[in-house]
């Protein structure tokens, strides 16, 4: 009775604090919308990212065609034929394209005399004739690959490494296909056949948990609408802290504090309701992410299949942070510092937790750390089951750390409380 | 005295890094169903003394009883049967005046019924009925007052304490407060008023004690008092010449 009576009276100060409503639910709103599109971009990264890499041609032959066909296959290259090569520097020295491609005048041509000699003198060692050709060493001009100082280094190194791919298929294919020129001769049909490399062993790429599909992979909205989300409940220490100090300030708080028996079913009674505001805030957040995001051109919240599991999440956190709110509360004795040490605070967490950059990207001392905070614990359960299909029993040590954070941090809260009725 | 409502037994508190105690060495009874006027210049301890009678505060020595119950052992017991206005205004300035006294009713355990009607009789009794469901925070600070007078009474107290009820209150509203606890001397309810305001204990009080720098200076009945001191013919009189004619900060 008392502490239904005490969530009706925090929900009344609530509906009637337009401020603090906005700062509970559109503020994080537009938090995760902001903070998905913002970091959209890096998190589809090479592979989702059109890059515009400028082409120079000055082979005219088939490298040169080899390379630009292979590039042009790929849906995040888009080639800018260029004719001078240092204009084509100089574009990527301003930064207006990220990288240029220079093939180098008769690298094709250098590159057959080059495998010509190679099985001329594999031949001449095992004592079988070989093709006719000038043993004299001729230098292999370089394919040039010029890139812009700020590119990204996996984009660098994308780059290169498709460059050193396709010379190194196209070498392949002509060694084959000078090998059976000098075995079986030019004019023989048997001899003339073609060996694809790309199907010698192939590489299959899958994603290790079962029922997982393209959607579920670690992109901006998976990560920011579960990180957010919890860092938006994790500020519900404002309205929390922020009321219960003024109660305290203009004197209410007295007047409860002289009611026997008052102190738990306050405390509790505040705890329920900012629990159940923090839940209301995760199903928002929840439902933006399902069906707000793709109408921003952005992929669409994918939970996985363990509902129990993230709702079991979803209270366990929603518990820490009314937790640590209601600490927050009782601890400090003016809004200022209530407030400014917990709004602080909770950046802090967030940042060493993985909110605003996954843990893995940390060094590593940092990646101990933030096995420390809250909000992490809650991020990787979220992550185990939206990403990773996880059962309930594996996000269970997590949930156990944010349960314990609560009760800890609640029995500390009504400790403190108490203790002060009587000083 | 037999009938002390409260016995308050030698009792000392200093505050931390204070040079002087607050309370030194008080003594005082207060007999049941008085109205009991506790006087005392600016600093003189008065709040404090409040504050430990309503167990929010221990005595550094000495003890307190109440309701024949030790303060620091039965503080939950005690509270239940007190009531206090306390100086603040304790009430929730965006409810309005009917949730604000509705919540307080439910967190004494009130039933519902016990509740409607408490709030009826006394929102009407301190002229607030047509104000019943207005928000606080727009109330003028007569009104503020009547309504935290109001919420200690809810649960019928035995000892009413109030501090400074009337602090910052118009004629009209000090009048109605002031009729309201006299006609509580015939409900044998034990009030014990701490105030400024000399001429309002008088009217009220049947006995009333002046403390000054934590010491009892004086206790008794109001005329007595007066007429004990032959240079003396009104009690603010009396009180100056008890405590002094200089600034109290």
């Amino acid at each position: 009775m008392k502490i239904i009576a005490t969530i009706k009276k925090e929900a009344l100060l609530l509906i009637r604090d337009p401020g603090g409503l906005a700062l509970i639910f559109l503020m994080p709103l537009g938090l995760v919308i902001v903070m998905a599109l913002i970091q959209d971009a890096p998190f589809r990264d090479y592979q989702e990212t059109k890059l515009e890499v400028v082409f120079v041609d000055n082979d005219k032959d088939s490298l040169g065609s080899k390379i630009k066909s292979a590039f042009l296959q790929s849906p995040n290259i888009q080639f800018i034929s260029q004719k001078d090569s240092n204009a084509a520097r100089s574009v990527v020295r301003s930064g207006k394209y990220k990288a240029a491609i220079i093939v180098p005048a008769g690298a094709s041509r250098s590159l057959r005399i080059k495998n010509k000699q190679l099985i001329a003198r594999i031949f001449a060692n095992l004592g079988y004739p070989g093709p006719s050709t000038d043993s004299t060493e001729i230098p292999i001009p370089g394919i040039e690959v010029v890139f812009d100082p700020a590119i990204k280094v996996n984009y660098k190194q994308a780059i290169g490494n498709a460059v050193e791919k396709v010379v190194a298929n196209v070498q392949s294919e002509w060694i084959v296909d000078q090998l059976q020129n000098q075995l079986g001769g030019t004019n023989s049909p048997k001899a003339k056949m073609k060996v694809d490399f790309s199907n010698v062993i192939q590489v299959r790429q899958q994603y290790a948990s079962k029922n997982i599909n393209e959607k579920f992979v670690l992109n901006s909205v998976q990560h920011n609408v579960p990180a957010w989300t919890m860092f938006a409940m994790f500020f519900i220490l404002f309205p929390l802290a922020g009321n219960f100090i003024k109660e305290r300030e203009e004197g209410s708080m007295l007047r409860l504090r002289l009611i026997s028996g008052s102190e738990f079913p306050v405390m509790t009674g505040k705890f329920l309701f900012y629990f159940g505001v923090c839940l209301l805030q995760f199903v928002l957040m929840i439902l933006v992410g399902i069906f707000v995001m793709p109408l921003l051109g952005l992929p669409q919240l994918a939970l996985g299949n363990n509902i129990a599991g993230i709702l079991v999440t979803a209270c366990s956190v929603a518990m820490a942070a009314t937790g640590y709110g209601l600490l927050i509360a009782v601890f400090f004795k003016t809004p200022q510092q209530a407030l400014s040490f917990g709004s602080i605070s909770v950046v802090i967490l967030a940042a060493v937790g993985g909110v605003w950059v996954p843990v893995y990207v940390m060094p590593e001392i940092l990646q101990h750390i933030s096995r420390l905070s809250p909000l992490n614990w809650g991020l990787e359960s979220f992550n185990n089951l939206f990403l990773r299909d996880a059962p309930t029993l594996a996000i269970l040590p997590d949930v156990l750390k944010l349960i314990a954070f609560a009760m800890i941090t609640l029995l500390i809260s009504i400790y403190i409380h108490k203790s002060r009725t009587i000083s | 005295m037999n009938d002390a409502i409260v016995s308050i037994q030698s009792i000392t508190k200093k505050y931390k890094g204070a040079l002087q105690p607050a309370i030194n060495a008080l003594s005082l009874q207060i007999p049941a169903g008085s109205v009991f006027g506790l006087l005392g210049p600016n600093g003189a301890g008065k709040s404090t003394l409040v504050m430990m009678l309503c167990g929010l505060m221990s005595p550094d020595s000495g003890s307190i009883r109440l309701l024949g119950m030790d303060t620091q052992e039965n503080g939950t017991d005690i509270r239940r049967r007190i009531g206090v206005a306390t100086q603040e205004i304790a009430l929730f300035p965006m409810l309005t005046a009917t949730e604000n006294l509705r919540y307080f009713g439910e967190m004494y355990g009130l039933p519902e019924r016990a509740i409607n009607q408490k709030i009826a009789l006394y929102l009407d009794e301190f002229d607030l009925a047509e104000k019943a469901n207005k928000r606080v925070h727009s109330f003028s600070g007569g009104m503020k007052r009547r309504l935290n007078l109001i919420a200690a009474l809810l649960h019928d107290p035995t000892l009413l304490i109030l501090d400074e009820p009337t602090a910052g209150v118009d004629v009209q509203s000090r009048n109605i407060l002031l009729e309201f606890l006299m006609s509580l001397k015939n409900k044998n309810i034990t009030i014990i008023y701490s105030s400024h305001f000399l001429e309002e204990a008088e009217k009220i009080c049947n006995r009333m004690a002046i403390i000054d720098e934590g010491k009892l200076v004086t206790e008794g009945v109001p005329a007595e008092l007066v007429g004990e001191q032959q240079d003396c013919a009104t009690l603010e009189s009396l009180f100056l010449k008890l405590t002094g004619k200089h600034i109290r900060d």
